[in-house]
């Protein structure tokens, strides 16, 4: 018993809980990009640090600097953190301030779990008319803005200059991307006799998101209503086959690589092994870095660009993340404090976007300043371009995951286009009949 | 001497089999360890540069300049050993009282119990969160020693243990005076240290290893254990941006569980075997 008592004594300590607190008012804040407290739990100069964790770090600590009265109090949670959020939400006892997928809001909104923030922009003083029509449109259900947003991503063409060159693929010091289905499997047959490498880097395996992304863009792109209602999907259609059928033929022709995750692909591609790697704006920084280190594959061959068109518009199908405020009780003092940290929120649009995501205000977008980041002039247009699933679409997360696999499958050649399509149609309404 | 004789018995054969079987085993270990040892920026193209040097211990330097992680390892060994602890107590009485006591419904309620090896986790994960909210147990260490404890292995492992003792000595004891407690304590208690080791080394390895429970019910940073607080540091794509990072922390996660090992090897290898229930 007497080798038990300090055991006792500690679960009697630690069931005490936290303590009470100061005079300021107290917002807890919950979101995901990682832990990095040891580099950044000091730092307030939001423009001298790098990379998502570090930048989003800074600026909580930059705001509790600049707002004595106020103290938001910050918890990392394990990407993604919704298993902790739902628990959190199941105990009624969620954080103030959440980052959320965006395509994540249309499922917490559905059941009343997030509040409209309309009043905290109208608080804050901003005005949702300044928001990008891509990141405005990824928050906004039924007329409402469950949201701040954050940022804009999408998938993005990043082009081994180099290799381009080599393949005579580059004109006015820029690549030559292609304008439509056919002109693309030509320049990878050219790309892959010249150098002797795939033109296209897919990540095919475990990585649903690389065939949804595409499937979805250029489904944007010819204005195919691919959701007749947010609870039906319909992709057995002509526009989905043509899409299917090219990309399942690029992967059969040799110009592209075969069974890669995105570890893999990733590596391909900063080794040099490849033309293009179609993923998204989050990989900007670290394949620039590559291209700043001198004797890396990808030393000064880098650029980046949004999709290109291969039928009917420009579109980028993009998604985002914002700030959402789930539902509680909370105090005047807590309110204002939230409006308060939306203001700083987006002021601070244009540190966030030094990240590779785009940024969610249109003045941000034009400014000079973030044309002058690396690469940024060629992708600004996707805060133009970009369109989210439909509004009010529930399970976008198990959607992609199930059109991901199908349509990877016939990529891969294991289905056929119209077998991969209605599979995918057939598994995702199943999906979407039990919200009925 | 015997270990020496069938020793002497191996082929050639068998100890290259043995070897190379060893060095399968090993491989993914050493891969991992070499691994962390790496700078982040020299695995995104090529893995295969953990085979040569340099080497670098960064990566387990900013593990321990985390803000929290020597909290997130107190918390889990609390949490571990608070719940060897109570798994042992409980199953040791609910193993003695099915073994030796006489109450209605004992066979009934020993299915009942053993029954619980069939239910996973997950199939009541929902009515345990919403039980521990209305009790106001979530970031707290009873909320994540409490369910550990409900053991239904134990209480097999440790009837069957219990049954396996004579009950000749029971009976010897209280003809000498003592209460069945004392009995229990002194006599039969001591008897079942083997299986009580066993149990206690699979129990605190268990709840180490834990994370679901421990993700969605210590929902505030200074409440994570090991393997959630490690987690929640890692960004997005630490596959590739920051693969030493991930292995070093794979590493410095798994180091009491190595210690563990080391101490009860003896304890785990007969559990292993079967031998822990005579």
């Amino acid at each position: 018993m007497r080798r038990l008592s300090p055991l006792v004594a500690l679960l009697l300590v630690g069931s005490c809980g936290g303590v009470g607190g100061d005079d300021r008012t107290e917002i807890y804040l919950q979101r995901f990009f990682g832990e990095c407290g040891a580099e950044f739990g000091g730092a307030t100069d939001v423009s001298k640090v790098e990379g998502e964790c570090g930048i989003v770090t800074t600026m909580i600590n930059k705001f509790n600097a600049e707002n004595p009265d106020v103290h938001v109090s910050s918890n990392v949670v394990a990407w993604p953190g919704y298993p902790q959020l739902n628990a959190q939400l199941a105990a009624r006892d969620p954080p103030d301030l959440v980052t959320m997928h965006t395509g994540m809001i249309p499922d917490y909104a559905a059941e009343g779990l997030l509040e409209p923030v309309e009043p905290y922009l109208a608080q804050a003083g901003i005005a949702p008319s300044g928001l990008t029509e891509a990141s405005r449109s990824a928050v906004s259900i039924g007329g409402r803005l469950y949201g701040l947003p954050f940022d804009t991503h999408g998938g993005l063409f990043h082009v081994n200059t180099r290799l381009f060159a080599e393949a005579g693929l580059m004109r006015n010091g820029a690549p030559v991307l292609p304008t439509s289905p056919e002109e693309m499997m030509a320049q990878a047959r050219q790309f892959t006799e010249r150098t002797g490498k795939p033109y296209l880097i897919q990540s095919l395996v475990g990585d649903n998101a690389y065939a949804a992304r595409n499937l979805y863009t250029y489904l944007l792109a010819q204005n195919a209503v691919f959701f007749p209602s947010p609870r039906r999907i319909r992709l057995q259609t002509p526009e989905a086959e043509r899409i299917v059928d090219f990309f399942r033929a690029i992967t059969a022709s040799g110009t592209s690589t075969l069974n890669q995750d995105t570890p893999a692909a990733i590596a391909s591609f900063v080794s040099g092994e490849g033309g293009i790697y179609p993923t998204g704006t989050w990989m900007i920084g670290q394949f620039e870095a590559e291209a700043n280190m001198p004797g890396r594959p990808l030393y000064r061959s880098y650029a980046v660009y949004p999709y290109p068109r291969l039928w009917g518009e420009q579109v980028a199908y993009v998604s985002g993340h914002a700030w959402v405020v789930p539902a509680r009780e909370r105090t005047p003092e807590q309110r204002a404090a939230i409006a308060r940290f939306f203001r700083f929120v987006a002021d601070h649009n244009f540190d966030w976007a030094r990240t590779g995501h785009l940024p969610a205000f249109q003045a941000v977008v034009d400014s000079a300043a973030f044309r002058a980041l690396p690469h940024r002039s060629n992708i600004a247009e996707v805060a133009r371009t970009g369109r989210p699933l439909p509004s009010g679409v529930q399970r976008q997360n198990a959607i992609e995951g199930l059109v991901g696999e199908e349509v990877a499958a016939a990529f891969n050649g294991q289905k056929t286009t119209r077998q991969a399509l209605a599979d995918a149609e057939r598994r995702v309404n199943a999906l979407l009949a039990e919200l009925d | 001497m015997a270990a020496e004789t069938s020793r002497a018995r191996w082929s050639p054969l068998t100890l290259l089999a043995m070897l190379l079987a060893a060095a399968v085993m090993l491989a993914p270990l050493v891969w991992t360890l070499l691994l962390s040892l790496k700078d982040n920026s020299d695995l995104v193209g090529n893995s295969g540069a953990a085979l040569s040097p340099p080497y670098t211990l960064e990566n387990y330097a900013s593990i321990l300049q985390g803000n929290q992680v020597f909290r997130w390892l107190i918390n889990s060994f609390v949490v571990s050993l608070g719940t060897t602890a109570g798994v042992l107590v409980l199953c040791s009485l609910a193993g003695y009282g099915f073994a030796r006591l006489q109450f209605p419904f004992r066979r009934t309620l020993f299915v009942f119990v053993l029954l619980g090896l069939a239910i996973p986790e997950q199939a009541v994960i929902l009515p345990q969160h919403r039980l521990f909210a209305e009790l106001g147990l979530h970031n707290s260490y009873p909320g994540l020693i409490l369910p550990g404890l409900a053991g239904p292995f134990g209480v097999f492992l440790m009837t069957q243990y219990f049954r396996a003792i004579p009950v000749e000595l029971d009976e010897a004891a209280m003809l000498d005076g003592a209460s069945r407690l004392t009995t229990f304590w002194k006599v039969l208690l001591p008897l079942t240290l083997p299986a009580q080791a066993t149990l206690g080394v699979f129990t605190f390895l268990a709840s180490w290893n834990s994370y679901w429970w421990p993700l969605i019910s210590a929902t505030r940073s200074d409440m994570y254990t090991l393997t959630v607080g490690l987690a929640s540091a890692q960004m997005n794509y630490a596959q590739t941006s920051g693969l030493g990072f991930l292995m070093a922390q794979a590493v410095f996660a798994s180091i009491p569980i190595f210690i563990v090992y080391v101490i009860f090897q003896k304890q785990i290898v007969r559990a292993m075997a079967g031998t822990a229930v005579r």
